[in-house]
């Protein structure tokens, strides 16, 4: 497990580092299984929607896209810290086997009602580049001091 | 249904047929609740790439189906004891798998009641896929 | 018609009717189904003690696994597992697409296995938008989880869908 962050070791527009997944079938009906959303949309390459969306190819599920970017922030909180707030916008679509990047960038470093915020940009990114789920997040930190 | 006794039941007599047709969609609910994620369920390039024809149906699920059967027909006072199959032909998703019994035996034994099953599933060829045996207790009418 | 859809004042006044209340045991074994499919291994989701020794009450639920349905037959949706309950917005949508708009959720505490939360949602927010598509409706709900025991808010989420 890596090692406790504190508010004073960030900075405004440092990224964090990068969490990435590629997921093959296997990990979406895993994913089916963990969050109870059975869609054949993200497993069953015979499921009569693929053809009317214009997919040729199953697609990862918005909410697993969201996990990824759960799991960055709940790295960066580590178990001292704790993660007040996050969320985002699925704005493209995901393609099964694809490797997503999620990653993160330091927006603000406040004090508010007796904790040290850390606000971000976090988002997943598609292998061109494109950042398919963006949105923000505040995590409180503990202090060294 | 009525609560099934030992003196209704006779050898040789079939339990209510039980009927199953699995969605590719069954069969990762069965991955969920079964926790194995074997591709060969639902990956068709990967049960392809193993030598298989398509997507089959897991033997557990099978054996499951054969022990909803078993349910079914013993009611709230009969009880299994035990049940199982051999998985010797392949069953696949969006075909019908009928889930059959045969009594083959009854006897009394230490004041339980018990019966003896052949129990399988089969296509709708009729082959069977999933031949096994099982004994279940029946309540008594005295 | 999907094209002549318009968001009525009868939806409009659905907006924060509070649903029946819905319960959600978060149990161990569920908690390292989610980690399992978000491909996770932090031992925190995973190993109990473990997790104790780091202060936590137990294995603590990875971020995104609110929301994991309690699935009861004939009470929940089939495939994606929300509950149909009684009280919480009606509304007749004849669009056929539906889409994941978009999570938020804020947390007021950690969730672990063995909390038992009761949760209420509402509807928050209706918009219509036009696009390439046709019209596009966007529906975001707002969904209030409470700790059974002790009656605190342990966490909100918003979450919107779309359909078209």
């Amino acid at each position: 497990m890596a090692d406790q962050v504190y508010f004073e070791d960030l900075s405004v527009g440092q990224e964090l580092p990068p969490i990435k997944i590629a997921p093959d079938k296997q990990q979406l009906v895993k994913f089916a299984a963990g969050s109870g959303d059975f869609n054949p949309l993200h497993f069953d390459e015979n499921f009569p929607l693929l053809k009317p969306m214009g997919l040729t190819e199953n697609i990862v599920h918005g909410r697993f896209k969201y996990a990824q970017v759960g799991r960055l922030v709940f790295a960066l909180a580590g178990y001292k810290g704790r993660v007040k707030k996050f969320g985002v916008s699925y704005r493209g679509m995901d393609m099964l086997n694809k490797e997503i990047t999620a990653g993160g960038v330091v927006t603000a470093k406040r004090q508010e009602g007796g904790e040290n915020l850390v606000d971000l940009d976090v988002w997943t990114m598609d292998v061109e580049g494109k950042k398919t789920t963006p949105g923000t997040a505040t995590v409180a930190l503990p202090s060294r001091r | 249904m009525a609560q099934v006794h030992f003196e209704d039941v006779k050898e040789g007599d079939e339990i209510p047929q039980l009927k199953k047709n699995c969605s590719t969609q069954q069969l990762v609910l069965w991955a969920a609740g079964s926790g194995d994620f074997y591709q060969i369920h639902y990956d068709k390039d990967f049960a392809q790439a193993t030598g298989l024809k398509g997507l089959i149906v897991h033997g557990a699920l099978k054996n499951a189906f054969l022990g909803q059967l078993l349910h079914d027909w013993i009611g709230e006072a009969g009880q299994v004891r035990r049940f199982g199959c051999s998985y010797r032909g392949m069953d696949e998703p969006n075909q019908d798998i009928l889930c059959r019994g045969v009594v083959t035996k009854k006897y009394s034994e230490g004041g339980k009641h018990f019966v003896e099953l052949d129990v399988w599933t089969e296509k709708p060829d009729g082959k069977k896929t999933s031949p096994g045996t099982a004994l279940v207790t029946l309540p008594s009418k005295n | 018609m999907a094209d002549e859809f318009e968001i009525t004042d009868e939806m409009r006044a659905q907006i924060g009717v509070d649903s029946e209340p819905w319960t959600y045991e978060v149990t161990t074994t569920s908690v390292r189904m989610y980690a399992r499919g978000i491909g996770t291994e932090d031992p925190i989701h995973y190993d109990v003690d473990f997790a104790k020794s780091q202060g936590f009450r137990s294995i603590v639920a990875p971020l995104g696994y609110l929301g994991t349905p309690v699935y009861l037959p004939g009470q929940n949706d089939p495939t994606f597992g929300f509950p149909r309950r009684a009280g919480g917005p009606r509304l007749n949508i004849p669009m056929k697409g539906l889409l994941d708009g978009g999570t938020e959720t804020e947390y007021l505490d950690v969730i672990c296995a063995g909390d038992v939360l009761v949760e209420t949602s509402h509807l928050a927010d209706l918009k219509l938008r036009d696009s390439a598509r046709g019209k596009m409706l966007f529906i975001t709900n707002e969904s209030v989880y409470k700790n059974k025991e002790t009656g605190q808010v342990v966490a909100k989420q918003r979450l919107t869908s779309i359909h078209y």
